[in-house]
């Protein structure tokens, strides 16, 4: 999630992953169907898990963890630590439908218009604080929906355009219901397990549940993953293939592909010239062609006129700018670059907004989220505000490497594991 | 020119120039023998560069051995390669064989020459690559994502089965690998490709130059490229500054010693020439004395021979003769008395009588010297004694001490004191006393030699004369001086 463009964006690409590969048309369940068996990643029958055998389970983080962040995830290791600790309203499982979070059931009206969403009865944030619909509703919001405290327990959320699903954006991450902690600490959720500065460190990060169950979340960035699986870890999530491939030699765990939730595309002020067929192959991790076609940002006639702006001249041989430290987008660079004969450029995030905003250079490998809960809104936060091609190169997906046995962990529509605690 | 800067001249001659010439020579052979030297051990460097060259070339060679064979027994390989399985393999056997051989660049080819496998730039592959030609190094330019770099390669081939492969592989020619070639910070090493326009600076001498082909990109032919080894010439012109620096050091040491050594030679040499050229000129005066009085007697002893012949032969015309030649003989008689008068003023008559000594004081204080800046203090002793004296000779003598101390001061302010007292045994004495420079001892022990002076233009005649004058009127003389403070004289004289 590294070439992701900031906070805000971000929580556009986590709301928008809500539908990802995984997704199907959505149903709306009035009665929510609960965590589904299908969902739940190397169950090993017959094999007791954590929450039975021991109450704590290890996960190794390959990207840094910023509590400033929270609850919007900038990267792998966030998204994976803010959903054990914060909540939505509603979650959506791996095929689509929508499971009770903070909310324990809905109901629609009016043709889809009007959604009424009951909090859990049990609802509370970490300092013991109930959990009110005003909690849910105050400062939240956004095109095509209202969301209004029915009752203390009831939040109404009004659609300008009826659905007869559980609308998606209702998982969107920036939409988790946090309030701050005093002296910037770690803002405080509602999940089962909570954090404080006293449990975290730049190394670890020690959350616990009113179960006494503990998850533990090892920092590996910079380290050899492969290190960690050996020393125990229970959990990690991986995009790199040589770990996977290390993992995959180990009895102990089984490695699971998660849903393909992210789309590198070539952004240039130009459609590109140069045939970009066979880029999986430049990719040293999961890459696959684009499926489909039909990406939300060929679909946003309905956000208006395009951007008005212009790219800012660029000056000396062509450039392709990707975010240093991503792999995937140095490796498309890279062949882009051969194949175009001009340069890769690895820039800093900051580096990087700063000249894709301008348009400075020939073009932008970048990761956009597969699909995204709102295109206009996506479309404002990730794309340039130049008129711009963008041309999709590659899919990628991580994937889960989990010890056998040892603990449950959930796919969500996202891509994002949950623990499952017994 | 005085005898004292002749000897110092001389003596400058007769060492300087000799060892100014050996100093020549010394730095010639020296300047010669230091760049022989330097160049020979530039020489030898850059044989070793040249071996270095070499032996980088085979190292990449062995290298690229190893891989050949290795990959000619890597079964995933020749399935992928030769079946098209396994892309990512394929695509990837570079980076690492190239990370575990320790090169810089790695391709595989295929037949066509287009990249199978990039280790140096994995996302390169079906792109068509220079090929260098076989036997040897040769410089091609390689591409990263980034951007071009210039690499030192060699390439070996092999054939799986329907196909043949080339590897590429080298070191990338940055400033490090450079700067490992160079080994001495005096040597430079440098690339210069066909074409450039932007050629590197080379400054200095090249002392090698390894001729290597270069390959510029896909498809374009081997052109002689070179790697240049310039010699910066700033050591040896250190070491050449440094030989001129102690040549001119030694020069300036042997000359000062020369000039001392002549300063001390003509020091204990000239005194006693000085003497000598005094005995010189008493000789002078006396051989031009003899002259005179000569020159005066020769018409005498003329005219009384004439007479003599007369009063044998002609008895009767000895007056007319001596009527005729008496004009000679007064004429020589007027000659030698003139001749002693001269003379006498050298050495006048002594008129001794009772003398009051302040009443001649006094006289010749009226016709002393006075330049404003000298004070000139008198302190007489009232009611003294006459004393038995030539006048003249006295008052010669008190102008000579007055004239001696006010050059003492040298123009600068001063005081000159002249008094009278009574000195003992009944004699009377007259100080002469001046806060001039003084003498030293050497000079105060030379002070009263005749032509011995130390003023510029001085006759060396002054101080001798009153010495004389002094002794002929049965007096002392002496002298009491400190260097820089001033002198005093003193003369005591028998009072009447």
């Amino acid at each position: 999630m590294r070439a992701y463009l900031g906070a805000r964006r971000l929580a556009v690409t986590i709301a928008g992953l809500v539908a990802g590969a995984c997704a199907h048309p959505a149903h709306t369940p009035l009665t929510p169907a609960g965590g589904a068996a299908a969902c739940l990643l190397a169950p090993a029958p017959g094999q007791t898990t954590a929450a039975a055998r021991g109450p704590v389970v290890t996960v190794a983080l390959t990207d840094s963890v910023d509590p400033t962040h929270a609850p919007v995830a900038r990267n792998d290791a966030e998204r994976l630590v803010f959903r054990q600790l914060y909540e939505t309203l509603v979650r959506f499982d791996c095929e689509g439908r929508a499971v009770p979070a903070l909310a324990e059931s809905w109901t629609s009206s009016d043709g889809g218009r009007r959604w009424s969403f009951t909090l859990r009865a049990d609802a509370q944030f970490w300092d013991g604080a109930p959990v009110t619909a005003r909690d849910v509703v105050v400062g939240r919001g956004g095109v095509g929906y209202t969301l209004n405290p029915i009752d203390a327990r009831t939040v109404g959320v009004w659609l300008a355009k009826g659905s007869d699903d559980v609308p998606a954006f209702l998982a969107d991450p920036a939409l988790a219901v946090t309030k701050p902690a005093p002296g910037g600490d770690w803002p405080i959720g509602t999940g089962r397990y909570w954090v404080t500065g006293g449990t975290a460190t730049p190394e670890e990060i020690r959350a616990y549940s009113p179960g006494g169950d503990t998850l533990v979340f090892r920092q590996t960035s910079g380290k050899d993953a492969r290190d960690q699986l050996d020393a125990g870890v229970d959990l990690l999530i991986t995009r790199d293939r040589s770990i996977v491939d290390y993992a995959a030699t180990q009895s102990a765990f089984t490695v699971v592909d998660l849903p393909w939730d992210r789309v590198y595309v070539l952004a240039s002020a130009e459609p590109p010239t140069t045939r970009l067929d066979g880029l999986e192959q430049a990719v040293r991790g999961e890459a696959r062609r684009p499926q489909g076609g039909g990406f939300w940002w060929e679909e946003l006639r309905a956000c208006g006129p395009s951007p008005a702006g212009t790219p800012t001249a660029s000056t000396g041989a062509r450039r392709i700018a990707y975010v240093r430290g991503d792999p995937a987008a140095r490796d498309l660079a890279g062949r882009i670059a051969a194949l175009g004969g001009g340069t890769a450029a690895g820039l800093g995030q900051a580096e990087f907004s700063r000249a894709f905003t301008g348009g400075a250079g020939a073009g932008y490998v970048l990761a956009l989220p597969r699909t995204v809960p709102e295109a206009c809104r996506a479309a404002r936060d990730l794309l340039p505000p130049w008129p711009a091609a963008v041309a999709p190169l590659v899919e990628t997906r991580a994937r889960a490497v989990v010890r056998r046995g040892k603990s449950r962990w959930a796919v969500d529509g996202d891509g994002t594991l949950h623990f499952v605690p017994q | 020119m005085t005898f004292r800067t002749r000897l110092l001249a001389g003596f400058g001659v007769v060492v300087l120039v000799p060892l100014a010439v050996f100093g020549l020579g010394i730095r010639r052979e020296m300047s010669g023998r230091v760049s022989a030297e330097y160049e020979r051990s530039v020489g030898a460097l850059a044989a070793v560069i040249r071996a270095d060259i070499a032996r980088q070339s085979d190292g990449i060679a062995a290298r690229l051995a190893a891989l050949k064979s290795a990959l000619a027994n890597d079964n995933r390989f020749r399935a992928a390669a030769v079946q098209g399985g396994d892309r990512a393999y394929v695509l990837d056997y570079a980076g690492d064989a190239m990370r575990l051989t320790g090169l810089d660049m790695l391709q595989v080819l295929d037949d066509e020459g287009h990249v199978v496998s990039s280790g140096h730039f994995r996302n390169e592959y079906d792109r068509a690559a220079p090929i260098p030609p076989p036997g040897g190094p040769a410089l091609v330019r390689a591409s990263t994502a980034e951007g071009d770099f210039l690499a030192f390669v060699r390439s070996d081939s092999l054939r799986l089965p329907a196909r043949r492969f080339t590897l590429v592989g080298g070191m990338r020619v940055d400033s490090s690998f450079l700067a490992r070639l160079a080994r001495d910070r005096e040597l430079t090493v440098s690339v210069v490709l066909p074409g450039d326009t932007a050629l590197p600076q080379l400054t200095g001498e090249v002392v090698a130059n390894v001729t290597v082909p270069y390959v510029a990109s896909a498809g374009a032919q081997p052109l002689p490229a070179g790697i240049i080894v310039t010699q910066s010439e700033s050591l040896l012109a250190a070491l050449r500054r440094n030989v001129n620096t102690w040549f001119a050091v030694a020069v300036l040491v042997s000359a000062l010693l020369a000039v001392l050594i002549a300063g001390w030679l003509s020091t204990r040499f000239s005194r006693p020439m000085t003497e000598m050229e005094r005995r010189v000129v008493m000789g002078d005066l006396a051989r031009q004395v003899n002259h005179d009085i000569k020159n005066g007697l020769g018409p005498l002893r003329n005219v009384f021979r004439h007479f003599t012949q007369v009063a044998e032969k002609e008895p009767a015309n000895l007056p007319k003769v001596f009527t005729e030649r008496q004009g000679t003989v007064e004429s020589s008689i007027g000659y030698l008395e003139t001749l002693a008068a001269n003379y006498a003023r050298l050495y006048p008559q002594v008129n001794e009588q009772p003398t009051d000594i302040n009443a001649v004081v006094r006289e010749a204080l009226r016709h002393a010297p006075g330049p404003e800046n000298v004070e000139l203090e008198t302190g007489l002793l009232d009611h003294l004694p006459p004393v038995r004296v030539d006048a003249l000779a006295l008052r010669r003598v008190i102008q000579n001490l007055l004239g001696n101390a006010v050059d003492s001061l040298d123009g600068k302010p001063g005081t000159v004191t002249i008094a009278t007292e009574r000195g003992p045994d009944g004699t009377i004495r007259l100080l002469v006393s001046d806060t001039g420079r003084g003498m030293s001892k050497a000079e105060v022990d030379r002070a009263f030699d005749d032509f011995y002076t130390t003023k510029k233009g001085g006759t060396g005649l002054g101080l001798s004369i009153v010495r004389r004058l002094v002794l002929d009127a049965h007096g002392t003389l002496r002298v009491e001086s400190h260097p820089g403070k001033g002198s005093k004289f003193i003369v005591e004289l028998p009072s009447a």
